[in-house]
Formats: C-alpha cells, structure tokens, sequence
C-alpha cells in the first residue's frame, strides 16, 4: 500500500516536471531559433528542413552589427537608462519617505492623487510631453529622451511600503542623538532600504531600455537611437535579411537575459512586493 | 483660536473668490469679440470709402456692400454719430463722408458660463454655509477644491466656445464683406490691387503672398462659408502680420467669369479676408491664475493653523523638502500634460498650423463616427482577450511549480525571459517565426502534414497570432505574482480541507480561488491596462494591417499624431481611451467589491 502511493506520487511528479519542461521548450522555442538563425547563412534559412546552421556563421555578428551604429546604440541606452535610474532612485526613495514616515496634511488624498496616475494610459501625455520637449527645442538630444522619465510612481509606492515595514525605534534612537530629518534619511533609513531600491533600481533600468514609444517619438538622427529604435529602422532597413536581424535581436536580449540570470531574488521580490498589499 | 478664525473665513473667501473669478472671465471673454466688431466695424468703414473713391462704382455697390448699415453723409458734414466710424471719400462728389454704424448683431452674453459661474459661486456659499455649523476640517478640503476648479475651467471653457462662435460669425460676415467689396471694384475695372484696397486690404497684394500653404485649414465656420458659396473655387489659409498684430486669414481664388467687364493678367483673382485675430488666449491665462490663486490662497489659509504648532509646521516642512523633487517632476510631466492635452484636444490643433483654432467638442464628435478608430478601439478589446488565457495558463504554470523550488528556479528563466526582454526584437523574432513560408510554425504545421496557415498576412489570423504572442509575453510575470499569492495562501487550510474529504478541485475551487482573489484582480487590471497599450508589436510586426485588422487603438493614435500630424484628433482619442479603460477598471472594481460582499 505505501509502495504504491509512493508510486503514484512518484508519476504525478514525473509528469509535472515533464509538462514544466514542454511549457519551458515551448516558451523558449522563440530564443533558441533566433539563436540558430542568427548563425545560418542568408539564403540557408529559407532550405526546406534546415532548422540549425549547418556550421555556425561567426562573422554574421560582426556584419550585421557594423551594417548600423549598433555601438551608439547601445550607449545612447546605457546612457538613457542609467540616468533614468539615477533620478527615479532620487525621486522615488524622497518621496517614498516622505509619504511613510512624515506627517503632514492632506499626505494620503496626495498619495491617492499620485496613485490614480497610474491608471492613466502613457498615451495620453505623449502628445502634450512631445509638445513642451519639441517646444523646449530638446528633441533629438538626451535632456529630451530623460527629463519626462525621471519620476515613477510605482516606485515611489514601492519605497513607501517599505520605509513603512522598517521599525521606527531606530529613527527615533537618531532623532534623540539630535539629528535631523534629512540626516535620518540618509545616514539610518535608506541604509536600510538598499534592497528596495536595488528592486527599483533594477526594474527602472529595465523599463528604460524597453521603453521604445517614447525615444521613437523624440529622437530623429541615427546618432541619438537607443537599442530598440535601432533595431525596428535595422528592421526595415534589412527586411528580407532574416540572420541580420536575429543577430540584431539576439544582441538586444542578451543583456537583459544577463542580467536577469544574476538578479533574480530582486525581480521576484520586486513582483511580490507590488503583487500583494 | 487662531486657527478657527481662519478656518471660518477660508470658505468665505473662497466663496468670494469663485464668484470674482467667474465674473473676470466673463467680462475677458465677452471683450475679445467686442473689440473683433468694433475692428471690423472700422475695417468695413474704411473698405465702403475707398470703393466709394473708384471711378465706376455706383453708390448702391457701397451701400448693398454694407447691407444698409452705412449712411452717406452731407459732403464736408465731417465727423458723425457716437460710435459711428467715418471715412472721407470723394470721387463722385467733392467728398463724402461714409459713415458706418457699429454693428448690432451677435453680441448674446455667454448664458452658458453665466449659469456654470452662478452654480459655482452658490455651491461655494452651500458649502461655507455648511461648514460653519461643523469642526474645523482635518484634512484639506480637497472636494470643495476640486469642485471649483472644475467649475472655473467650465466656465473658461464655455465662455471661450462663445467667443469663439462670435469670432467666427463675424470672420464669415467680412469674407462675404470683401467679397462684395472686390466684385463691386473688380466690376468697376479696377485692377487687382486696388480691387484688394477696396476690400479693405491693403497688404493683399500678390507679392506679399508668396505660395500658399495648402496642409493649412480654414477655421470651420469659413470653411462652410466657402463651401457656400459657388464662385470660390479654392481656399488657402494665410497668416498676415500688419499692424503689429498677425492675422490668420484665407485666401479664396474668385474666379472671373467671362462676361466680366475688366481683364486682369489671370482669370482668378485672390482675395484675402480678415479671419480673426490669434492671440494667447486671455481666457485661459486668466483661469490658470484664478486656479492657482485660488488654490494657494486656500492652501495657505490651511496650514495658517499650523503654524500655531511649530513642530507640526517644521514637520510639514520638511517632508514638502522631501516630496519637491518628485512632485515637481509629476506636475510638469504628468498633470500638467493631462490638463495640456484635455486642452488640445478641444482644438483644432495641427502641427504645421501654428494657428490652433479652437474647436469644442468637435473632434469629439467626429470620431463618433469615426468607423477606423472604433474598428481600432474593437481590434484592441479584442487582443485584450488575451489576458485571461494568459491567467489561465499562468496559473496552472504557477500551481505547476508550487511544489519544488528547484524546478521553480531554472524555468524561471524560460519563463520570464519574454516578458522583459525588448518587445522590438521579440517582435523581430515572430515575424520570423511566423513567416509565411520559411517560418518555423509553419515549417511545424508541414511536418504533421498540415497546410500553412497565413499568420500575418490574412486579416483573419493576423490579431489571433498577435494574441497568442502576447499570451507569451506576460505568461512568465503573471506566474511569478500568483507564485507569491500562492505562497500567502495558509497550508493549515489544505491540511483541514484534506481532513474533511475535499478533493484537489475541491480545494481549488473553495481555497485557491477565493486565497488568490486579490492577485487575481491586480494581475487581471495591470494586465488589462497594459494590454490596452500594445504598440511595438503592431508597429513592427504588422503596422496595423492587413486591411487594418491588427490597428490597434495606440497604434492608431501614433498614427494620427505624428503621420497625419493631426494632434487635436488624436488628443480626443486618448482621452476616449482612457474613457474605455477607466469603465473596464472600475467595472472589475464593482463585480469584485459584489462578490467578496456576498462571500
């Protein structure tokens, strides 16, 4: 009898671990032929039955990635997002703190007012925010691609939650030794906080590079493209050349699948924390 | 005590601020067309003179000009009536004085901003009148302030329909005016430029003009003028500076027929008409500083109590220190946007046109029936669809992997990896995937003998292959929230579900379900929210075709704004959007709210 509900058991784990992996092959499928075709030659990948390179093709990275500014790219992204995280980390852990741990009227009907934004579709303040930068003569230039992304307010909720999960003693302890509120900001809570903010930190960084309306809309010369604007004009540019294109692809996923694999806890955490309340 | 005092007379002077305020934009927006008349009074006056000087103009071409309005009056009578504007003329007869009274018509008071600032300033009262009964407010009174901001920005907003309506009433008066004015010259002999004098516009001159600009458009009320009328042929809009003022103006072709008694080089004439004077609206600088005002003022008289508690004032302080950068930052890029674009989207408001006719509801109206946005906003709520397959997929995955972490751990990485790598060079890879012939689905379907079906290229299929990538998508982020909703979930509730005899549907059904229904909603509004602003997928992969199928609402907006360059329309499709996606939000709200009240 113990035998055989050990059996069982035994096969419904089988069989869980067998449909784990046909939903992770299926789910993957996608990456792994833009990998394969990424290394066939321009004219293979149109051989009826040829799924993979017959031998690898090294040199269509190199090709592909020269055909286009791909190394500007990638700084104009790495540019855009880290100055992104910079000030959504400023704006997000200020206000955050300032919502859980300080007292001053009308604090909750602002957050509410703050909170509402974000049932607002993005495209809406597209066209008025396309408008002041091109008014502001800022388009094509970084201070255009920046200035209106510089504030999130899923990151000032997430900092607000967390300031409010951190006792109050030790701020409390600070304030007796005759420090002031922005000491205590400093030097005691956002200590504290650095997993939070790595969490925001990771996940601004990651909107920021995925973000592909907005530097689309203000960006005009080739020299100012972020990694997904370049890709979609490498798209149309190379329309027919299918490698090219996965090696594009492939160069974009790579550092956020990268980056993903070393940082995981902070993204699922991230997702718990906004998940349940 | 300090601070009773003060709360007793915020509601007064707010009261009082209402009422001023909505009497000051009144007075603002009645005068913009009451100096436009007395403009065009003068223009007019001056127009009949010089077409009373042209050798051949009888004097019924001046008089039918004016319709009846002007009086010629004795030779050398000089000056004339109060308000009358009299130019000498004297071809015919030594010199005549034409004298035009200032026009009668128009000139209703704007009824409807009467009756909103009346309601305004009575609900201020109601509720100051309410107030003094009750305690001092604990919070800031934020209904009452946001019911008079909304009504100061309806009466801005009616006031400047009426005025507009006058501007534009009186814009198609003079194109009719001049119109009479250069066919009486015109008939007279008279060559183009001083048929144009005659009109009363003497920088209508062809060189001036240059090219005109045809994306440009006539203000509506013209536009129906022209339409109108059978002798003009065609229309351009001008933008003339004279005066010190600029001027947007049309200019129409006249064309001569052939039995008209003067040549000109060409058989068409343009004329030129005064359209209205495009200035910076007073009407809403005025509202914004009225606002604002109005809310500092209220402000300060709210926190005036507080500074009778320096550890509260310092406290207030200090965490505003804390809340400028990012407030700051949401004012200018968020709130000030959504107001800036509620506001563009009652204009006519077109990139190239540096004039922004303003246009009511009228962009509203017209997407009504408009049948590609509605079939935009359908291919949207359609792909929407995908969102509780997704859940459902997502769910079983996360149920899946509820009992080991380390199967957990590496299909993480297969599983997430869509939904946050970049959605261009996703969409890159499936339209290789779903290439028609080389694609690797069809190259599947092949293997197991079935026909290839046109995944993108047939306006049946195309949203459903977009719907199934999207199920890809956010399946892998979905799981990792219900993961965690899961792992609220107390195993106690199992083991006493187990112990009375429930089976694992049982279970699912009396104990997950109920367990997850806060994940479920935030998933399944985030998700929806989400859904609603597809974009990279159709603009790469399908740019909306074929046949439209695939154009979806903020592809379609895009489309509008930054193609057509129409941005006033698109404004107004955003604003319905959000329109859409607020009612389905708040609709998931209520049917949650009912049943968790029932369970």
């Amino acid at each position: 009898m113990p035998d055989a509900r050990t059996a069982a058991r035994r096969a419904t784990g089988l069989a869980r671990t067998l449909l784990l992996a046909i939903a992770c092959l299926v789910m993957a499928a996608p990456f792994l032929w833009m990998a394969a075709t990424s290394l066939m030659g321009q004219l293979e990948v149109f051989a009826a039955g040829r799924l993979f390179p017959e031998s690898p093709l090294w040199s269509n990275y190199p090709e592909a990635l020269t055909a286009q500014p791909f190394g500007r790219y990638f700084l104009n992204s790495l540019i855009f997002a880290t100055v992104v995280v910079a000030g959504q980390v400023f704006t997000a852990t200020t206000a955050g703190y300032a919502f859980a741990r300080c007292d001053f009227p009308g604090r909750d009907t602002l957050f509410m007012v703050f909170l509402a934004t974000m049932m607002v579709p993005a495209v809406i303040v597209l066209i008025p925010r396309f408008l002041m930068v091109d008014g502001l003569g800022w388009i094509d230039s970084y201070r255009g691609l920046v200035s209106t992304e510089l504030v999130s307010v899923w990151g000032i909720f997430l900092m607000r939650q967390y300031f409010r999960t951190l006792p109050r003693e030790l701020e409390d302890a600070a304030r007796v030794d005759g420090a002031g509120h922005w000491r205590i900001f400093r030097s005691v809570a956002l200590p504290l906080a650095k997993p939070a903010v790595a969490t925001l930190a990771l996940f601004a960084f990651i909107d920021a590079w995925k973000n592909f309306m907005w530097p689309l809309l203000v960006t005009r010369s080739m020299e100012m493209r972020v990694v997904e604007v370049g890709i979609a004009a490498f798209h149309s540019t190379y329309e027919i050349n299918w490698p090219y294109q996965m090696v594009a692809g492939v160069v974009a996923a790579l550092p956020i699948a990268l980056l993903f694999l070393f940082t995981q806890r902070y993204f699922v955490r991230g997702i718990q924390l906004q998940g349940i309340r | 005590m300090r601070g009773e005092g003060a709360a007793r007379v915020i509601p007064l002077v707010a009261a009082g601020a209402a009422a001023a305020a909505g009497v000051v934009i009144l007075a603002v927006a009645a005068d913009a067309p009451s100096r436009a008349r007395e403009r065009a009074t003068r223009a007019e006056a001056r127009a009949a003179a010089s077409l009373y000087e042209l050798p051949g103009v009888a004097e019924a071409d001046v008089l039918s000009l004016l319709d009846g309005r002007a009086r010629i009056v004795a030779p050398e009578a000089g000056g004339s009536g109060p308000g009358a504007h009299a130019y000498r003329a004297g071809a015919l007869e030594p010199a005549a004085w034409i004298a035009v009274e200032p026009r009668d018509e128009g000139g209703r008071w704007p009824w409807a901003a009467s009756v909103l600032a009346l309601f305004g300033a009575l609900c201020m009262a109601a509720w100051a009148a309410g107030r003094r009964r009750s305690p001092p407010p604990p919070r800031f009174p934020a209904a009452p302030a946001f019911l008079c901001a909304a009504t100061f920005a309806l009466v801005a907003v009616a006031a400047q329909q009426w005025a507009h309506g006058e501007l534009g009433a009186m814009s198609s008066s003079r194109l009719a005016g001049a119109l009479r004015a250069a066919e009486a010259a015109g008939a007279a002999g008279a060559d183009f430029e001083t048929a144009a004098r005659a009109a009363g516009l003497p920088w209508a001159s062809s060189a001036a003009l240059g090219e005109p600009d045809r994306i440009w458009t006539m203000p509506r009320e013209v536009g129906e003028a022209i339409a109108a009328d059978p002798r003009l042929r065609s229309a351009a809009r001008y933008t003339v500076a004279a005066g010190g003022a600029t001027y947007h103006g049309g200019a129409v072709a006249l064309r001569r027929g052939p039995g008209a008694r003067a040549e000109t080089p060409d058989d068409t004439l343009h004329l030129v008409f005064l359209g209205y004077e495009e200035t910076a609206s007073p009407t809403v600088a005025l509202t914004a500083a009225a606002l604002g005002s109005a809310l500092v003022v209220s402000l300060v008289l709210f926190l005036l109590p507080l500074a009778a508690r320096p550890r509260a004032l310092s406290g207030t302080l200090a965490a505003w220190g804390f809340l400028t950068p990012a407030a700051a930052l949401l004012l200018l890029f968020t709130f000030g946007p959504l107001l800036f674009s509620l506001w563009i989207s009652l204009h006519d408001w077109r990139l190239v046109d540096p004039a922004h006719p303003f246009a009511g509801l009228a962009n509203y109206r017209a997407l009504l029936s408009d049948g590609a946005w509605w079939s935009a906003v359908r291919n949207t709520g359609v792909f929407t669809l995908h969102v509780p397959l997704a859940m459902a997929v997502a769910l079983s995955l996360a149920l899946l992997t509820r009992e080991s972490r380390r199967a957990v751990r590496w299909a993480r990485l297969a599983l997430f990896l869509p939904s946050i790598t970049s959605v261009v060079a996703i969409a890159v890879v499936w339209k290789w995937l779903l290439n028609d012939g080389y694609g690797l689905a069809n190259r599947a379907l092949g293997a197991i003998g079935l026909g290839p079906v046109a995944w993108l290229s047939s306006p049946d299929a195309a949203l459903v292959s977009l719907m199934v990538i999207g199920v890809w998508m956010v399946v892998g982020y979905q799981m990792v929230v219900f993961q965690a909703g899961l792992a609220a979930i107390p195993r106690v509730w199992y083991d006493a579900a187990r112990v009375d005899g429930a089976g694992p549907w049982q279970r699912f059904r009396h104990i997950t379900l109920p367990g997850l229904r806060h994940t479920l909603f935030f998933v399944l509004v985030t998700s929806v929210i989400g859904s609603f602003q597809v974009f990279g997928l159709v603009y790469v992969m399908t740019e909306g075709g074929p046949l439209g199928a695939t154009d979806v609402a903020v592809y379609h907006i895009y489309r509008e704004a930054w193609e057509f360059l129409r941005f006033g329309n698109a404004a107004a499709m955003s604003w319905i959007l959000f329109g859409v996606v607020f009612a389905a939000t708040w609709l998931h709200f209520r049917l949650l709210e009912r049943r968790g009240a029932h369970a």
